[in-house]
């Protein structure tokens, strides 16, 4: 399967459990608080400290590698950097592709100006089971 | 400043290199201390770690403490003894190291780590590169002098309550100055990771040996810590709660949660297993 196409609910129906294990042992929380639409700040009160922790498990986990700043790489697509965000703001143009990656999240979260600093406030456990996706099909192409 | 590279410095000599990937190393433990406690071990594999991950990316961030999956403590180490360090990297680039290692006492391993992990800062807000970069050739070289390590005093530890079997609370008063600042860091003084450690393993070794019943001949050790998370830096003059719980005990283990908080914010967490052990 091409690295861009479209995920599917079942894909991430089936890394869902592992994943949420995983971030549970992260946070400290009971297994069944990692629903795949919560926000891990605002509902689960992840820290920076604990999205470097779940990326950390999720690569031992799954045997995958996960490069730092993964999620926002692969939200900005083909998109060069230099017009997805401009002075730490996300462009217009950058809005729209983050919309389209992270669609699983609400629309009314996507708070305009948004600052590249804030994305993270909008990453759901869904969007890590994307993540991990995403990983399985660079290492299956790379073998 | 004489206690820079000294106070808190438990790397002498880097043995061999594969940079970027593997070292080894030695640190003699001075005879005259009265005791080297395990965190001071932990926080030598640590070292080694961290001086090869700064070297790896040219001294442009250092790492700081932040999780360690597993921590086994094999047995205690005594001073006069010549610790070996190994550390194995597993990833390391300009914004984490990630880490495994160990330590030895003649050829008997005495600590594991496992799976660590420590976000890197730019290393001139916690001490000037150049002479980071000058220590590091002298420890692949001939080694700084041993011996400069006089000890850390423990902090004062205060208890606050004390369900017993259950759970205890207590105040760890860090101190506003000790030598250890100068070193760690010098132009950022940090109360290091590994003696807030030390100090909820006392805690809960306390909590332990007025709760459960041992039999003739044996005593209580801490054997395994895991999923450390230290969130935040502790400075000099800061008050930390510490809290710890029993929360299960199976045959001769028990397992306890610990936490510090400072001002209600939480700082760290980690689970600590406590096991039963033969006095030799």
């Amino acid at each position: 399967m091409a690295n861009d196409a479209a995920i599917t609910k079942d894909e991430i129906q089936t890394v869902f459990p592992k994943v949420a294990e995983t971030m549970a042992d992260a946070l400290g929380c009971d297994v069944e608080q990692v629903k795949l639409d919560v926000s891990l700040i605002e509902g689960l009160d992840a820290e920076s400290i604990d999205f470097l922790d779940m990326v950390f498990r999720l690569e031992r986990a799954f045997k995958i590698k996960i490069p730092r700043g993964k999620i926002v790489e692969n939200a900005r697509g083909d998109l060069p950097e230099s017009e997805f965000e401009e002075k730490g703001i996300v462009t217009e143009k950058g809005l729209a592709q983050l919309k389209a990656y992270l669609s699983e999240v609400p629309a009314e979260r996507f708070k305009t100006p948004m600052k590249v600093a804030d994305i993270p406030r909008l990453f759901t456990p869904e969007t890590f089971c994307k993540l991990v996706i995403h990983a399985q099909r660079e290492a299956k192409a790379a073998a | 400043m004489a206690d820079h590279f000294a106070a808190f410095s438990f790397v002498d000599r880097i043995t061999e290199l594969e940079p970027g990937s593997r070292a080894r190393a030695d640190f003699e433990i001075p005879a005259d201390l009265p005791a080297f406690p395990a965190c001071l071990v932990a926080e030598a594999v640590g070292q080694l770690a961290a001086w090869v991950a700064m070297a790896q990316i040219d001294f442009r961030g250092r790492p700081v403490a932040a999780l360690a999956t597993e921590t086994i403590f094999h047995r205690d180490v005594a001073p006069g003894s010549r610790l070996e360090l190994v550390v194995d990297i597993e990833s390391c680039d300009d914004e984490a190291v990630a880490y495994g290692g160990s330590a030895e006492v003649d050829g008997e391993t005495v600590i594991e780590l496992k799976h660590c992990l420590g976000p890197m800062l730019p290393v001139q807000d916690f001490d000037s590169p150049d002479a980071m970069r000058e220590r590091y050739r002298l420890l692949c070289g001939e080694g700084a002098p041993s011996g400069r390590f006089h000890g850390v005093a423990d902090p004062d530890l205060v208890a606050i309550e004390s369900a017993s079997g259950k759970s205890a609370r207590a105040v760890l008063r860090v101190p506003r100055s000790a030598p250890f600042f100068a070193d760690h860091f010098p132009r950022r003084p940090v109360f290091p990771a590994t003696l807030l450690l030390d100090s909820q393993i006392r805690l809960a070794m306390e909590l332990a040996r007025s709760s459960i019943q041992l039999s003739a001949g044996t005593r209580l050790v801490p054997q395994r810590m895991t999923n450390v998370k230290v969130r935040a830096f502790i400075v000099p003059g800061q008050d930390v709660d510490l809290a710890t719980e029993l929360v299960s005990a199976h045959g001769a283990s028990s397992t306890a949660r610990l936490s510090a908080a400072v001002d209600g914010r939480s700082v760290a967490t980690a689970r600590l297993e406590i096991a039963t052990r033969n006095n030799r």
